[in-house]
């Protein structure tokens, strides 16, 4: 553990926290909080969560207020800084490794206090018409080369907009927002925080072992492909946008900045622009509520190994349904969201190479199917009494085809599963709205397919269970 | 398009304006409006009639009342925690003009009609809406804020208005959170359940 070099970057960020804190007293908050002068809860019910005058504010490409320069002079520090510390207590934190049969500690800092992580936005008004989203993370905690944890960082969560207003004669509301998104995250450009990138959990912990499956729309390609789309608001009640994605390389290669392109398996490789990303949503707003019902959805072609563009590809079909309600009132919130991802795996290239050759292509998947599903269910319900004191309640559940090849077999014979299935307990308290203190309680029922001896090495799926206490400061 | 500063209005919700009489040129006022449609209705709604309790009604406002509370803001000295964190920021970046303007379009507007949701609360409110308690000198709402809580003059306009803000406001005058010092004299001995009947009553209306 190099205690120096984390004690050096937390005093780094602390600096960093002070200067900005020092520089502005009244507005310690936020870029866009800076821009706008209001306070984070006008957006947020907490952060990232946000509230419908925060989707209007992000759909309108993040334009309400001042830019940091205009004819006034220098307005407000365009940069804004997170930073997180956290202790996570591993449940059982021994397990066997499987070549070696030793002993080995499943999370490296267990039950000890560590700096996380800290990150750096560029997030703020650059135009009437022209806003951006920009996240560059210092991860504490990467895994290295070696298996050990050390600092990296690179660009994280992006979205660039533009977007405009039409009014009808006489309408007492736009009739029509409308913009464009370039960004670095499939959903990351979406304002409701049902769909994965700003879904629940909001932070979780970096130490912990977590199910292997995911979807591609659910994370995976993060940073690694750049995506430009269109997107209509009408009347605040029907969303729709279509993008396409590619990977975020040549001239987009900044949108996927740290991202380890040298190694095989290191980053997706996605056919040029044919991946499209689709949303459709409808949303009403009525008294203290609001509420949304919508589908979104992706089609990847993905290269097994991002060494090799010329072999045919994998062909991954998301399509997900997705609701939230809110109720939001001085002093009392709720709110809810849900998610239901099913992706259609057609591994019309590995599965190829693994029948010709006996192996995938470089570091791709070895599916011993044709086609697989892989199948994502997560809500959560919120409560936050004077935005300051929160609890949560979440499920989650990944279910999918066995498949010996890409999950192994059990000791049976049978082919293994992804299937996992858990829930997450919360409970926040934030004394000022830039900070958050959070204990997190992460259990499973169901880890990687089983939820008994899931690594064949007698490992049960609740000896991963989370207790993760986190400190989380936005300024 | 005129409007005059009340010296006993600003004496009543505690604020001072500058904003005095004083013509609208068409390029502000529609400045104003476009201000108002494409910012002001995210939370107040279309035309001045918002759905969230949290956010005021300001369809068919007294000009002049609206006109001080949005100066109010920008200078603020009302203060009290939904001021400061969401109306600060936003009316920080208007000019005297741009809320004369603002003012004028919602006065303009048609009223939110009234809606009642407990008759026996709304019936208690009326009484004290339209007689007061003179035997422990509260006056009648009614002599200020007219006899259907339309409003009179910059007095504000209180009929239709959401009654969980309304209720809200009287306990920030009431505990000095919002800064009206003839209106605290009135309504500092309103019980809890005073305050709820006559903010029901005046959402009915």
């Amino acid at each position: 553990m190099n205690l120096d070099r984390e004690i050096r970057t937390f005093g780094g960020v602390a600096v960093l926290v002070a200067m900005f804190g020092a520089t502005y007293p009244a507005q310690a908050v936020p870029s866009y909080a800076r821009q706008t002068g209001q306070e984070c809860v006008a957006c947020h019910v907490s952060f990232p969560e946000l509230t419908p005058y925060g989707r209007y504010f992000k759909l309108t490409g993040y334009t309400i207020g001042k830019t940091f320069v205009s004819s006034e002079g220098f307005n407000y520090v365009p940069l804004a800084v997170m930073a997180q510390a956290s202790v996570t207590h591993t449940q059982n934190n021994n397990a066997t490794n499987p070549d070696t049969g030793e002993t080995v500690s499943v999370n490296q800092r267990n039950n000890s206090a560590v700096f996380s992580a800290a990150s750096v936005f560029f997030a703020t008004k650059l135009s009437d018409n022209i806003g951006a989203f920009v996240q560059w993370t210092y991860n504490n905690l990467a895994t290295t080369a070696d298996g050990t944890l050390g600092g990296h960082s690179g660009l994280d969560n992006t979205d660039i907009r533009a977007a405009g207003k039409y009014s009808s004669a006489g309408a007492g509301e736009p009739d029509l927002i409308y913009g464009m998104t370039l960004n670095n995250n499939p959903t990351v450009q979406d304002p409701w925080n049902s769909t994965p990138a700003f879904g629940f959990p909001y932070t979780a912990s970096p130490l912990a072992q977590t199910p292997a499956a995911a979807t591609q729309i659910d994370g995976t390609l993060a940073q690694q492909v750049a995506g430009v789309g269109g997107y209509l608001w009408w009347q605040k009640m029907i969303y729709g946008e279509l993008s396409f994605y590619r990977t975020a390389n040549g001239a987009f290669s900044v949108l996927r900045a740290g991202q380890d392109i040298h190694t095989d398996g290191g980053v997706a490789a996605v056919q040029n622009w044919n991946n499209p990303y689709w949303r459709f949503a409808l949303s009403h707003d009525w008294g203290a509520h609001s509420a949304m019902i919508g589908t979104y959805g992706m089609v990847v072609n993905r290269y097994p190994s991002n060494f090799d563009t010329s072999t045919a590809t994998d062909r991954y079909r998301d399509i997900a349904v997705d609701a939230q309600y809110q109720y939001i009132t001085d002093p009392q919130t709720f709110t809810a969201q849900a998610t239901y991802i099913n992706e259609k795996q057609s591994y019309n290239a590995s599965y190829q190479s693994v029948v010709d050759t006996g192996g995938g292509i470089g570091a791709g998947p070895t599916p011993a199917n044709p086609t697989d599903t892989l199948k994502t269910f997560k809500v959560k319900g919120t409560y936050y009494y004077e935005r300051k004191y929160g609890g949560t309640v979440g499920f989650f559940s990944t279910t999918g085809s066995a498949d010996a090849g890409l999950y192994g077999v059990n000791s049976d014979g049978t082919s293994r599963t992804p299937n996992s299935r858990g829930y997450i307990f919360e409970l926040d308290y934030l004394p000022i709205q830039n900070i958050r203190l959070m204990l997190q309680y992460t259990g499973y029922n169901k880890f990687d397919g089983a939820s008994t001896n899931y690594d064949g090495n007698g490992r049960n799926a609740r000896d991963n269970n989370t207790l993760f206490f986190n400190i989380w400061a936005a300024f | 398009m005129k409007y005059v500063n009340s010296a006993i209005f600003a004496l009543l919700v505690g604020t001072t304006t500058l904003l005095s009489g004083q013509t609208i040129p068409p390029d502000i006022q529609k400045a104003a409006e476009e201000k108002a449609v494409n910012l002001c209705s995210t939370c107040h709604g279309p035309r001045g009639i918002s759905t969230s309790p949290e956010f005021p009604i300001l369809a068919a406002q007294r000009m002049g009342y609206l006109a001080a509370q949005i100066d109010a803001f920008r200078k603020q000295t009302r203060a009290e925690k939904d001021a400061h964190d969401f109306m600060w920021g936003i009316a920080g970046r208007l000019d005297e003009n741009i809320i004369s303007g603002i003012a004028a379009y919602y006065a303009a507007q048609p009223p939110a009609p009234g809606r009642t949701d407990d008759p026996t609360l709304v019936a208690k409110g009326k009484e004290l809406y339209d007689k007061g308690v003179l035997d422990r000198g509260i006056p009648a709402c009614a002599s200020c804020h007219g006899v259907n809580g339309e409003g009179i003059a910059d007095f504000p306009r209180l009929a239709g208005q959401h009654a969980k803000y309304v209720a809200k406001q009287l306990t920030f005058i009431q505990t000095l959170t919002r800064a009206a010092p003839v209106m605290h004299g009135i309504v500092k001995d309103l019980t809890p359940n005073e305050i709820q009947a006559v903010a029901a009553y005046a959402q009915s209306k």
